[in-house]
Parts: C-alpha cells; structure tokens; sequence
C-alpha cells in the first residue's frame, strides 16, 4: 500500500436527526501513519460523526471508502472487522474484571473445549500491555487502576485487535499531565506503526502537540481541513467559533492587599497535609499540581466537608470553624465541583431549582418560599450570564455542558459568596462557553469577590490565576506569581517529585 | 397554582378518567351513588397512606413498612381503648405521634445508618406485623368505643368524612411540596443527593422527615381502618404498602426520586380502586384482582419509562412535542 492512498476517506458524509442538520457533507481522509484532529464547539457534529464512523449510526447519505473501495459500516461490529476501534469518551471497561479480561471482552480467546483460554487471555494481554509500556499486570482488577491507567487499558483494547485505525473521543480529558504524556508516546509509537489515529480533544495545546492534520467542524460543516504539520492554535479557536475571539484569557488584574481567608496548616483525613495559605480579596489563587495530588481534598478541607484534623481558618481574621457545608456557605465561601454532573447540578429541576438551592433559607419566611422572587431573579441570571432561555421552562439536562457549567456558578452569585472555589469549572465546555467562565470571573474579582480556581488546564491556570500554589502529595509546596511561572515550569513544579511514586500521584 | 397543576397530572388524569369511563361502560351499578360513596370510602385509606409514601420517594426512599404499621398501630389503639381505657381523644393522637415516632425511628437508622431504606422499611414490614400479634394473643379486638365508627362513617353536609381527610392532607402536601423550603428540599435530596450535600441541605434530616410524615400518614390511615371496622388485627393492611407504593408509580412518581406530582398520586390510587370496584361489582375473585393491580402497575411504570416514545409519538400525532417529558433523559444528559 503506498502511503498516498487514504485508509479511510469520508465523502459528503450527512446526517440529520429531527430538527438538526447534525453533519452536512463532512468530508475526513485518513491517511496511515497520521494523527487526524477533528475539533470543533460542543454541538457541532463531532459525535455524530464519531458514532457514523464506528459503525453506531449510518449515514443519510454520503461515502465511505476504505483503501478506496466503498464499504458500508452497518454495526459496530462490522467497524471491528475492518480494523475500526473507538476509545468513546465514558469508559467502556467493566470495573470489577481484571485487565486482561476487560481487553478481551467480547472477543475471549477459547480453547477446543469452547471454554476460555485463560492462558491465552494473560499470556496475548500481557504482551500488549509489554508493547504499549504500560506496567500493569493482566490480573489486577481494573476498577483498582487510576484513571489514567484505566485509558490505558481501553487503548490496549484497541490495540489487542489490532486496529487499523484507532477513534479517540477526548482521551485526555481525566488525564493528569504526566499520564498525557504517556498516552502521547503511545499514540506517536502507533503512528510509527502506521495506525491512523483520529484525536478529538477540546484541549488545543494538546493537539498542537500532538496532531499532524486537522479537520474543524462547524454547525455541521467542515471549515477548515488541513494537511499542514505546523497548526496555529489562535487560528483554531476563530475557525471553531466563526469569529476573531480576540484575548483567549481575557485576564484582568484586580487583586487587592487585603488577606480575606487565611489558612494554616490544614490537615484532614483525606490526605491533606499541612496546607498553609492566604487569599486576597480581588484575588484569584490557582491551585496547580496533577490530578489526585489533593487539589480538590483541599477544596473539601475550606468547605467543611471532610473534618479538619489540625489547622486554622480565619475569615477576614476571625477564626472560623465549619462542620459542615452549610456553616461555610453561610460564611460566604462556594463550591463549584469538580463534576457538575454528579455533584453540582439538580436535574429534576429547571434553572430556577439549580440557582436557589443554596439559598432556600434565605428565600423563604417561616419555611414558604418566595417564588416570585426565585423566578425573577432567575430570569435575571439567565440574561445576565446570557444562559439558553429555555433553561427557564425546561429542567436543566436540556442544556449544553457550557450553560450548566453558568447555572452552577449562578447559584453562587444568588447566594452573595465572597469566596468562591472553582473545581475545573471549564472541563468539558466548550471555548466560547470557556471564555464566558474567564469573563464571569473577571467580573467577580473586580466585585471584590476572591477566587480559587483548580484546574489541569495549565495555560488556563496560568493565565487566569493571579498566583499558584503547587500542590503536590495533599501539601502546598509553594506559592508563586502566575507571571512567575511559563507552562513547563508549572508542569515540572507539580509533577517533578523525588519522592513520587507513580500509585501515590493518583491515589 | 400553574405550579400545582402541571403538565406531570395529565397523564395520571387520563387513566383514571379512561379507566372510570370503561369500569362505567362495563358496569351498571359502579354509577349508584351508593357506589360512589363507597368509592371515596375505599380510596381514602391507601390514598392517605400514599401520601407518605410518595414523599419518601420523592427524596429517593421507599418505605414497605406502612401496611404492617397499620395493623400495629390498630393493636396499639384497640389495647389502649379497650383495656387500658384511655379515652378515644387521647388515643388518637397517641397514636398519631406513635407513627410518626416509628417513622423517625426508620428515618434515623436509614439516614444515619447508612442503610438502604428497601432494607430497613423491609425489615419494619416483618418485624411490625410480628409486634403486632403480641398484642391480645395475637387476636383481633373487638367493638372498640362506639364514638370510633363516626370517625369514618360520618358525614359533614352529607358528604362522608374522608373526603374532608382527603382534601384536606393532599392540599397540606401539595402546598408543602411546592411551595415550602422542605418541599424543595426532599425534591432535590431526590434529585441529586451529592449536589445536595454541597448546597448546604442536610440531606439525613431531610431523608429522616419523610420517615416521619409517612409514619404519620399510616397513623392517619390506621385510626381510619380501625374506624371503619370499629376493632384492631394483626391482619390489618396486609398489602396496603404495595398498594400506596403503586398509587404513587401510577402517578407519575419516579422511583429514581426527584420527580412527581403529589396530587397524581391520588388519581393513581383513585385509578386502582376504581379498577379494583370494577371488578368486584363484577364479582371477580380476588385472584384477578391481584393479577390486574400487577399489570396496572408494570403498565404504569412502562409509560414512565417509554416517555420519550411515547411523547415524540404523541408530538407527531398532534404537531407539536411536549417539553415537559423529560424523567428518563437524566441518564442521558
């Protein structure tokens, strides 16, 4: 085969759902040996397309050639026979099998007998794990891997059968910074091999890392495809967005001198450790390190939801003491969670249930609520924080990941927080929803509230927070100006650990 | 009021007027007032009950416990009327704070112990309905106080008393659930208890105050049964859990916690004992009963479930899709 044939070419590929053009003539070649990025705004067709290629859906119209000749993928199996494996977004691995089982699921080894080959299954996994770099043991149960080594594993599946092309839908996105890595070396030494990869990542310092060709999608179309090595991520983000975004960290400077939290040394079961800060008033302090480094522990220490073993906090001086979540609330601090989804939003409700749920006391006299009250500023909000308005008639799972993220901080700008903790509130949005979370920020600070901001996203950490604090094993190594600090220096600062072992980054 | 009255009470509206229309068609004496009469008679003791256990499943509980609880708490009130002799208007409402204090105790070991409410009411179920035959050897006691039977026989302008009780304790909790902080509460609780959590709710308290209201509403449930037959028995509400659980799925109650209407619960249980009088005017054995209250109930939760089917189907038929169809999407989003 000569490199100049596309393994896979996607000609005027359209799909419709009722009411949605989802993709309109999207057109991807896939050229072996390549890493493809396709990017695009949440809603713009990227997993209607992912879904047509494994096999999940079928096309409305449209062709799809493989090695040049027209094929039809009518099931997802017929995906696999072709050499088509997709690592989706939510794992797929079954938790309580071991790692060897889970690479063969579906597709065990079976001796004469029909009975599994159990030899086989460890003997063939530990040979792709050997292949892959990854030291796990095929008989450790997967459920008991970090997160980062359970991705592994799902891509261990798609290389155990071999594929010829290999779908990634945000492989990164519960990655710390060194798994990435791991994961990066993984796919280039696939590219080696000649395996096409398609990368989809809303993360575009990582495919200006690692991405070779790019297709972005727009409202169903495709923008811009290109073949060029060199990508300019500005560039990216306009053709995504469809306008000159200008400042992608629309960064404003409104820190102050005076200190409104103080904490001294904070420990909790959790494996915080020691945690000693201060946060001003105007400030946003960012709390950098890898994921399971105790960033988000320490966020639950301020809350008042795991027992302070040790330590001190004083707000605006005075010592405070919170028991549980409520006692901090009152005292003005907020919590946006890592994942809204699971933590932060209500479902069963619409906008107005999400905004107001921290602030029922408030909103009622002897235990009736104000509704008119609630709707109203409600409907405020929504204006405000220029939220989809049909957050206000349907219950909120109707919306896009960037209008709950607003709807989750709305809740704290209902309730008057001073101090508000943002655990990864961009995870998963996408860039204009981004930008709006930086600008909402901004206008928090320069309301005099203060902010600490947690995230994985070291440009983004960089540049919204006024200093970082590294977090490393649950203690705060050191606190540093952003101005201070260049992405590779974060990275080493949080991950450069003598004392690290790989087990304890993630426990 | 358009709060109260949403779209969530179409559907349990529906069935119970199409299942009214058929049992009316079918049957020549289910439209005798007298049979009407009786209706509201029958409806009012698992429609009271249902109330509580509606909101324990609003908060994402279950609580099984509320038939025995009805024989034991009739046991309690026939002893106390009948040998201890405490006068029926002290006895009533001993036996009112009695169910709300078995509820509490429920509420607290499921909230505080960690432990799945289908396990602790479960084992309330079998360990009341055993309480409850320490009582008098295990016999029924009989002819309790002749100002008991009033208490549900009685009339006020010639309507029975129950409606009265009807109206009045779903009105209590229909404002309750849609108008006050604990309403909103047990909804979110239901919802989404981690979120919860992090907003500041107490998510045990509120996990432990729907015990206690369903622990009340059996009270309610089991003066009325002893009322009705002017005794108390072991026997009593055998089944009666399924039923106001029932009561509630036909409304609409999502058994995920979190979504449902209070007042659909009624047009549930109205449902079911309409469907139940249906077929004993037409002499049905109680075996078939059983058989249909099954279906209901397997039909009832099949409709929750194909919502989105079913709402696109409807949204084609009629031009438009529903935008209040959303209990299943949860998963999904």
């Amino acid at each position: 085969m000569t490199p100049a044939t596309p393994l896979w070419e996607f000609v005027d590929i359209t799909k419709a759902y009722p009411g949605v053009l989802a993709n309109d003539k999207v057109c991807i070649r896939l050229m072996p040996g390549s890493i493809h990025g396709l990017l695009g705004e949440n809603g713009c067709g990227k997993s209607t397309m992912i879904k047509t290629l494994s096999g999940v859906q079928q096309p409305d119209s449209g062709q799809i050639l493989h090695n040049g000749k027209p094929v039809t993928i009518s099931d997802p199996q017929v995906a696999r026979e072709l050499g088509v494996a997709t690592v989706f977004q939510e794992f797929s691995i079954v938790p309580t099998l071991s790692v060897g089982e889970n690479i063969f699921l579906g597709n065990m080894p079976r001796s004469r007998f029909g009975v599994i080959d159990w030899a086989k299954v460890h003997n063939e996994a530990a040979r792709v794990l050997a292949e892959m770099d990854v030291d796990v043991s095929p008989e450790t149960i997967t459920g008991s891997l970090s997160v980062g080594e359970q991705q592994l594993v799902e891509i261990a599946k798609a290389v155990a059968m071999d594929a010829r092309m290999i779908i990634l839908d945000e492989p990164t996105a519960a990655l710390g910074e060194d798994e990435i890595e791991r994961l990066h070396q993984l796919l280039r030494n696939m590219r080696e091999r000649g395996t096409a990869i398609l990368y989809v990542s809303h993360r575009l310092d990582e495919v200006e890392r690692i991405v070779d060709e790019v297709t972005i999608l727009r409202n169903g179309c495709v923008v811009r495809a290109s073949g060029e090595t060199k990508i300019n991520v500005s560039e990216i983000v306009s053709a995504m967005v469809g306008e000159d975004i200008g400042e992608h960290y629309p960064k404003e400077q409104n820190a102050t001198k005076d200190v409104v939290l103080e904490a001294a040394g904070l420990s909790t079961n959790s494996g915080v450790k020691d945690v000693s800060f201060s946060l001003h008033q105007g400030e946003v302090l960012g709390l950098g390190g890898v994921l399971g480094s105790g960033r988000t522990e320490i966020a639950r220490a301020l809350f008042g939801t795991d027992e302070l073993t040790g330590g001190q906090i004083r707000l605006n001086g005075k010592p405070v003491r919170f028991r549980r979540e409520i006692d901090a609330i009152r005292a003005g601090l907020a919590l946006v969670p890592e994942n809204r989804k699971f933590d932060g939003l209500f479902f069963n409700f619409r906008a107005s249930g999400n905004v107001t749920a921290a602030s029922l006391g408030g909103l009622s006299r002897f235990g009736v609520l104000n509704l008119k009250a609630e709707e109203q500023a409600t409907h405020d909000l929504i204006r405000d924080l220029e939220i989809s308005t049909q957050a206000e008639e349907k219950t909120v799972n109707f919306l896009s990941g960037g209008n709950q993220q607003k709807i989750v901080i709305a809740r704290w700008l209902f309730s008057a927080s001073d101090i508000l903790i943002l655990d990864e509130p961009t995870q998963g949005i996408d860039i204009g929803a981004k930008i709006a979370v930086y600008k909402l920020i901004n206008r928090l600070t320069r309301a005099g509230k203060s902010i600490i901001l947690i995230s994985s996203d070291h440009d983004e950490l960089l540049a919204m927070s006024d200093r970082i604090a590294v977090v490393q094993h649950g203690t705060i190594v050191r606190t540093v100006d952003a101005s201070d600090l260049t992405h590779d220096d974060l990275v080493r600062a949080s991950a450069d650990t003598p004392q690290s072992k790989p087990k304890e980054a993630f426990a | 009021m358009k709060r109260i009255f949403d779209t969530q009470l179409i559907g349990p509206f529906a069935a119970m007027v199409i299942v009214a229309l058929i049992v009316a068609l079918t049957t020549e004496r289910f439209l005798n007032p007298g049979n009407l009469s009786n209706l509201s008679l029958q409806v009012s003791i698992v429609a009271l009950i249902a109330i509580g256990s509606t909101i324990v499943i609003f908060a994402a509980g279950i609580d099984l416990s509320s038939g025995s609880m009805v024989a034991l708490l009739t046991m309690i009130l026939a002893q106390m009327l009948k040998f201890v002799g405490i006068p029926l208007v002290l006895a009533l409402p001993l036996i009112l704070l009695m169910g709300g204090l078995l509820g509490l105790f429920i509420g607290l070991i499921t909230a505080y112990g960690r432990i799945p409410s289908f396990i602790t009411t479960l084992a309330a179920l079998i360990a009341f309905r055993g309480l409850a035959l320490t009582f008098n050897n295990g016999s029924p006691i009989f002819s309790l106080d002749p100002a008991l039977e009033p208490i549900f026989y009685g009339k006020l302008f010639g309507v029975p008393m129950p409606f009265f009780y009807l109206v009045f304790f779903y009105v209590l909790a229909a404002f309750s659930m849609n108008f006050t902080k604990l309403g909103r509460e047990i909804y979110a609780v239901g919802g989404n208890p981690a979120a919860a959590v992090l907003t500041g709710i107490n998510v045990r308290k509120v996990q432990t105050t729907t015990f206690v209201i369903a622990g009340f509403m059996t009270a309610v449930g089991a003066i009325l049964m002893s009322a009705r037959l002017n005794s108390g028995s072991p026997n009593y509400g055998q089944t009666l859990e399924l039923q106001a659980i029932a009561a509630a799925v036909v409304g609409g109650a999502s058994l995920a916690g979190g979504r449902g209407n209070i007042l659909a619960t009624l047009m549930g249980a109205m449902t079911i004992v309409i469907v139940q009088n249906g077929l004993n005017l037409n002499a049905a054995p109680s075996s078939v009963q059983n058989i249909v209250l099954g279906l209901i109930i397997l039909l009832a939760v099949g409709i929750d479930m194909w919502r989105a089917e079913i709402s696109g189907l409807m949204g084609r038929m009629f031009g438009r899709t529903s935008s209040q169809q959303s209990s299943n999407v949860k998963k999904e989003a």
